[in-house]
């Protein structure tokens, strides 16, 4: 099996992604992901030269626009039913400029 | 209770209907006797994640009303029909939870357009279904509720990623049920579990408020057990909608040529498809003999080439998990979804909480998908996959031009047994012969044409449209029905009360 990706590639993935992981995490992912990238090398060996990609089943997306009316939408209160912390109306988040204020 | 002994979720739409019409029993019979049975025969097999028995009683009320005020042509295509709803499409005050531990609180504030169109349309609303997480999956094993059996051996999966879906219409605990399909996700579990499933045209159904996965593959489309409830169901819950760009404007009727049976139309047949590594000579044959069958009911069969078949796997496994990293991404600890407690830093917040929220599987895709679109790598996988994209697109219609409709295996297996499968690339191998449909964007549906001579399990056999027209397939599907009947209630859920 190819190396693609070293633990380390892999550590640096999961912080770009944000999802925490173990050391055996993230030998174990590595592992897994190797295997996977190994199995799609047919798309690397394919004659593409001068094909058009094609990235979406509708080709010809145009942009719709739509009548400039007024319409109802959810209210602060439907908006905020599934947060899991709020505060004042508002989603409440970790303090993000260094220590204070209300957690 | 009606003196029936068929439970109405065995029934087709017209038996219920002509029920309802006759004054045989009411919807509202039909709604709570529904519940009660999903209730004492679910219990072990697990479809269902979430019953809905208020809703489905006030749907019924208002389908009674109807009846009462001589309203009943009126009252829509599924008046009075208990429908279940894969549980990533989002209805209203339900929980919504991709059986993700990242949503496993998270209550819908909206309903789905297809959900709606269904609800218009008088469908009673049962309840929730059980699917791999966040789709990602080919037995539902994947769930972090655990998973659902298979009705016809419990020892196995009933497939994925719909599997809820599929295993409640094939128990007879609903006459349809919604699921979505990305790479296979109705067509396999409908074969699994012996019942019509359909992936319709990318752009019939309306993809707004179904969770996404893959935004350009992404398809909703019925689980029924004849092929006229599916059609049915597609013409209840298919048109345009302007919450989604996506959408088409395609008014299509599709029982419309269900009895005109196949005299004078060409089914193409993929000679490398039947000989492919992997296809087991059980499902080779069954698919063989419906070839055969539609010979014999007047349908000309062409043999045809998709040469770039054999690339759409590893396209597909580029390109889904790239659009599911993208996708996933909004899942961040804070406006909903599971947020991780104690946390003091809002990194450390997000990363614990997405960590713990999602499953092994959709740790690995998001991972899989952020690599794939990195720079350096982008260029040697993701813009070569749009380009096979290109390819296979022009396969088919290359294809579409000699034939009417397709017809190759649904999976190159029956149902495997839980924990059989334990290799990701293995797994991703269940969807061999229908990943194709999807990047192409054009329709597929599973039909079932019996069991398996070595497993005694169900085969389905999938039936390929040209784009927007669905018609064809269904067209096929109904003569293919016409031999080997609707599709059976899993022997064990076939007792009558």
């Amino acid at each position: 099996m190819t190396q693609h990706l070293t633990e380390s590639d892999v550590r640096g993935i999961a912080e770009y992604v944000r999802i925490g992981m173990t050391e055996d995490e993230v030998a174990q992912m590595t592992v897994d992901l190797n295997a996977i990238i190994d199995s799609l090398a047919p798309i690397t060996e394919y004659d593409l030269e001068g094909v058009e990609p094609t990235f979406h089943p509708i080709g010809a997306l145009t942009n719709v626009m739509c009548e400039d009316l007024e319409r109802g939408s959810f209210t602060q209160e439907v908006a905020l039913l599934n947060a899991p912390k709020q505060q004042d109306g508002c989603f409440l988040i970790p303090s993000v400029l260094g220590d204070g204020g209300d957690r | 209770m009606a003196a029936v002994g068929k439970p109405f979720g065995a029934m087709s739409i017209a038996e219920i209907q002509a029920g309802l019409a006759a004054k045989e029993f009411t919807a509202a019979e039909v709604a709570s006797a529904t519940i009660s049975r999903i209730e004492r025969d679910d219990a072990q097999m697990h479809a269902f994640l979430e019953l809905t028995a208020d809703m489905a009683a006030d749907a019924a009320a208002k389908v009674d009303a109807a009846i009462a005020a001589g309203t009943f042509a009126e009252a829509g295509p599924l008046a009075g029909v208990p429908v279940g709803f894969k549980d990533n499409m989002n209805l209203l005050d339900t929980h919504t939870t991709c059986s993700s531990n990242m949503l496993a609180n998270y209550v819908s504030p909206y309903t789905a357009t297809c959900v709606e169109y269904a609800l218009h349309a008088g469908a009673l609303p049962m309840g929730k279904l059980n699917m791999d997480e966040f789709a990602f999956g080919s037995s539902t094993e994947t769930s972090a509720f655990g998973p659902t059996l298979n009705p016809w051996d419990f020892q196995r999966v009933p497939g994925g990623s719909s599997g809820g879906s599929a295993a409640a219409v094939a128990a007879g605990l609903v006459p349809v049920a919604l699921g979505s399909d990305t790479g296979g996700s109705i067509r396999q579990p409908a074969s699994f579990c012996g019942i019509v499933g359909v992936k319709p045209t990318y752009g019939v159904v309306s993809r707004y408020g179904v969770v996404a996965f893959g935004s350009s593959l992404d398809q909703v489309g019925p689980f029924a057990r004849s092929v006229e409830d599916a059609a049915l169901a597609l013409n209840a819950i298919s048109g345009f909608d302007e919450r989604d760009c996506t959408s088409q404007r395609a008014d299509v009727d599709f029982t419309a040529n269900l009895a005109e049976g196949v005299q004078g139309m060409r089914i193409g047949v993929v000679p490398a498809f039947m000989e492919a590594d992997g296809l087991t000579e059980e499902v080779r044959a069954r698919v063989a003999e419906a070839a055969q069958k539609l010979e014999g009911l007047g349908a000309t069969l062409v043999d045809i080439e998709l040469p770039n078949a054999k690339a759409a796997m590893s396209a597909y496994y580029v390109l889904g998990p790239c659009e599911a990293f993208s996708n996933l991404a909004r899942f961040d600890s804070v406006r909903y979804g599971y947020c991780d407690p104690g946390h003091a830093d809002l990194g450390a917040q997000y990363e614990a909480s997405r960590a713990k929220g999602f499953g092994p599987e959709a740790r690995r895709r998001i991972m899989l998908g952020s690599y794939l679109l990195s720079a350096g790598v982008y260029d040697t996988y993701y813009y070569p996959a749009q380009q096979v994209r290109t390819l296979i697109t022009q396969d088919y219609d290359r294809a579409f031009q000699q034939v009417d409709c397709i017809l190759t295996p649904v999976s190159p297996r029956t149902a495997f047994k839980f924990g059989e499968i334990g290799d990701p690339t293995q797994m991703y191998l269940s969807d061999m012969f229908t990943i194709s449909i999807n990047i192409a964007g054009n329709g597929g549906m599973s039909v079932p044409v019996g069991l398996g001579a070595d497993t005694q399990l169900p085969v389905g056999v999938q039936l390929i449209s040209p784009a927007f027209k669905d018609v064809n397939m269904f067209r096929a599907a109904a003569a293919l029905e016409s031999v080997y009947g609707p599709a059976p209630v899993a022997p064990q859920f076939a007792k009558e009360d």
